[in-house]
């Protein structure tokens, strides 16, 4: 990871580069590098019912990894993503580009409502959500209809991935849109204008310009929203939360995580499963950052 | 000009079943505090109650504990604005130094910023806890505002929009005109940079707007609790959302409903008056000078 390019480096010489970073990393290490440090110690201390904490460099993870919970939840989520994701991702793009295309007054209002349910959070969400999904005081109970089990109940976990996607669509949409169509307007309207004039039709400007001029942001959206869709967390705690006992407490494997924490106030098992966590998503991160070059400063 | 129609025709066709799409729960939601708690549950879901229904509910809202929800407003206010402030002058620099400047261990600064971007939160919020415990800051505004200035995703914004939208000619010109490295930020590249600026400050805002596990934690006190947790604690005690509101306070679903809509309100304004700049910045003219 040390793609320098000669521009930049020709830069350096006569900048005091530090000086603009350094506020920023103060924060880094205080609020982002040192509790990562400490969640990562933790997760090397077992915790036992009697006797003293000890320290260990697999038990949690052993305890963990043959948690009877886990196989499960890790399918959930999994269904969950390859779900969610796809979906996320034509409705942000789709939605982005159209904007883009002609920014009218039309395309400023969509933008507009797309975001609002993702502003809705914490107890409001859970109201709202609630309301919606359940059959029979839900707006669209008779769409939800088509989907109910034959005991009339809406949220078994069969379906729960499919209603989780459409919420976490609704609610996480609106955020990226802002973010791709603010990417797609910080393009040089030269750049567009002289494929235009080269015979591109739109079709070809979005693919063979648009597109690739935004590539990093594409990257950082995969990265950030893939590691989301592992860490799923607010959406089914909020329906679980409503719906006592239609859906498992921890159906996903960051509920497992927070029901290890505040449940068995066992820090040490949240710490480790958190990590493991963790890992799949870096390794998915780095598998994408590699994939795409995408530290290189650019060419510009 | 057949083609012109049709993808005119084809984008408007695609907003509107975007806007049903989304607005559905939005217009549900703006309804919710003109029933009553049984409307919700037996009349049509997108039917509008009763107008002195919405009085009803404020009544009862705002009453709670002799209006403490203005405190937890005011609380929301003053823990967000101090954090933004703290956020972006941090941010936008960082992203910038880090788009335009190579120096080593400017990979390991990325790398590390996105790392911390998809660490489990839950990992982390114990470790938080116990430094501002360590530092006795627990139980005071700064335990939530510190945590919240710590912004690596507006670092990225910057970082990404910096490579892909300023040209490196721009800043070498303000250079070579003898331009001071601080006057070619402040007088360059934030005004060029600005609405990636504007969108990082408004993600900020509604990030310490809404977040909820971090003053959870960190705050004990009613008095100094934000919007966000005041409410979840208000509609817990209550059992306003699982219908089994048996206390004597009059909070139900209608009043969360409007409390929710109180809560977002802030942040649609500030989407709005935001919008407006998120297009602005055109390097194109810039370049040519």
């Amino acid at each position: 990871m040390t793609i320098t390019n000669s521009r930049v480096r020709r830069l350096r010489r006569r900048t005091p580069a530090w000086g603009f970073i350094a506020p920023y990393l103060v924060l880094l290490v205080l609020f982002g590098v040192a509790p990562a440090i400490y969640g990562l110690y933790q997760a090397f201390i077992v915790t036992s019912v009697v006797g003293d904490p000890s320290f260990s460099l697999v038990q949690n993870f052993i305890d963990v990894l043959s948690d009877y919970r886990l196989p499960g939840s890790a399918l959930n989520v999994a269904v969950y993503l390859v779900i969610w994701l796809p979906i996320l991702l034509l409705v942000v793009f789709t939605l982005a580009l159209a904007m883009d295309a002609k920014r009218t007054r039309f395309a400023t209002l969509t933008r507009f409502v797309t975001y609002v349910p993702g502003a809705v959070t914490g107890a409001a969400a859970a109201l709202l959500w609630l309301f919606m999904f359940s059959p029979n005081v839900s707006p669209i109970g008779g769409f939800l209809r088509l989907f109910t089990t034959h005991n009339g109940s809406f949220l078994s976990d069969n379906t729960f991935a499919l209603v989780l996607s459409v919420m976490g669509v609704a609610a996480g949409a609106g955020g990226w849109i802002v973010v791709v169509y603010g990417a797609l307007t910080g393009i040089s309207s030269d750049v567009v204008e002289s494929a235009k004039l080269d015979g591109a039709n739109a079709w070809q400007t979005v693919w063979h310009i648009k597109l690739p001029l935004i590539r990093s942001y594409i990257a950082f959206i995969l990265i950030v929203s893939t590691a989301q869709g592992f860490q799923v967390f607010v959406e089914p705690t909020v329906i679980a939360a409503g719906a006592p006992g239609q859906v498992s407490r921890t159906w996903s494997i960051n509920q497992l995580v927070y029901s290890y924490a505040t449940e068995q106030s066992n820090y040490g098992r949240a710490s480790a499963l958190a990590i493991l966590l963790l890992v799949v998503c870096v390794a998915l991160a780095v598998f994408i950052i590699t994939k795409t070059k995408f530290y290189s400063t650019g060419d510009r | 000009m057949f083609t012109q129609l049709g993808g005119r025709l084809g984008r408007n066709i695609l907003f509107a079943v975007t806007i049903l799409f989304f607005g559905i729960p939005i217009v549900w939601l703006l309804l919710a505090p003109t029933k009553t708690n049984n409307g919700l549950s037996f009349q049509n879901p997108l039917s509008f109650g009763n107008l002195s229904q919405i009085g009803t509910a404020a009544g009862n809202l705002f009453g709670y504990n002799h209006g403490i929800i203005w405190t937890w407003a005011l609380n929301s206010v003053w823990y967000t604005v101090a954090s933004v402030v703290i956020a972006l002058a941090t941010a936008v620099p960082a992203g910038y130094a880090l788009a335009k400047f190579a120096f080593r261990g400017r990979s390991t600064v990325l790398f590390v910023t996105l790392l911390t971007m998809i660490v489990p939160s839950a990992a982390l919020i114990l470790p938080l806890y116990l430094e501002m415990s360590a530092v006795g800051l627990t139980n005071t505004p700064w335990s939530v505002i510190l945590p919240l200035t710590f912004y690596p995703f507006g670092v990225y914004m910057i970082y990404l929009f910096t490579t892909t939208s300023i040209p490196n000619s721009i800043i070498e010109a303000a250079r070579l005109d003898g331009c001071s490295e601080f006057g070619i930020m402040t007088r360059v590249f934030i005004p060029l940079a600005r609405p990636a600026i504007v969108m990082i400050a408004f993600f900020a805002v509604v990030g310490s707007w809404n977040s909820f596990f971090l003053p959870f934690i960190m705050l004990t006190s009613q008095d100094l609790a934000t919007l966000q947790t005041g409410l979840q604690i208000l509609v817990s005690s209550t059992g306003a959302i699982n219908g089994g509101n048996l206390s004597n306070i009059p909070i139900r679903a209608p009043e969360v409903a409007l409390a929710a809509i109180i809560s977002i309100l802030p942040i649609l304004m500030v989407f709005l008056f935001a919008q407006k700049y998120l297009v602005a910045g055109q390097t194109a003219g810039a370049e040519k000078g």
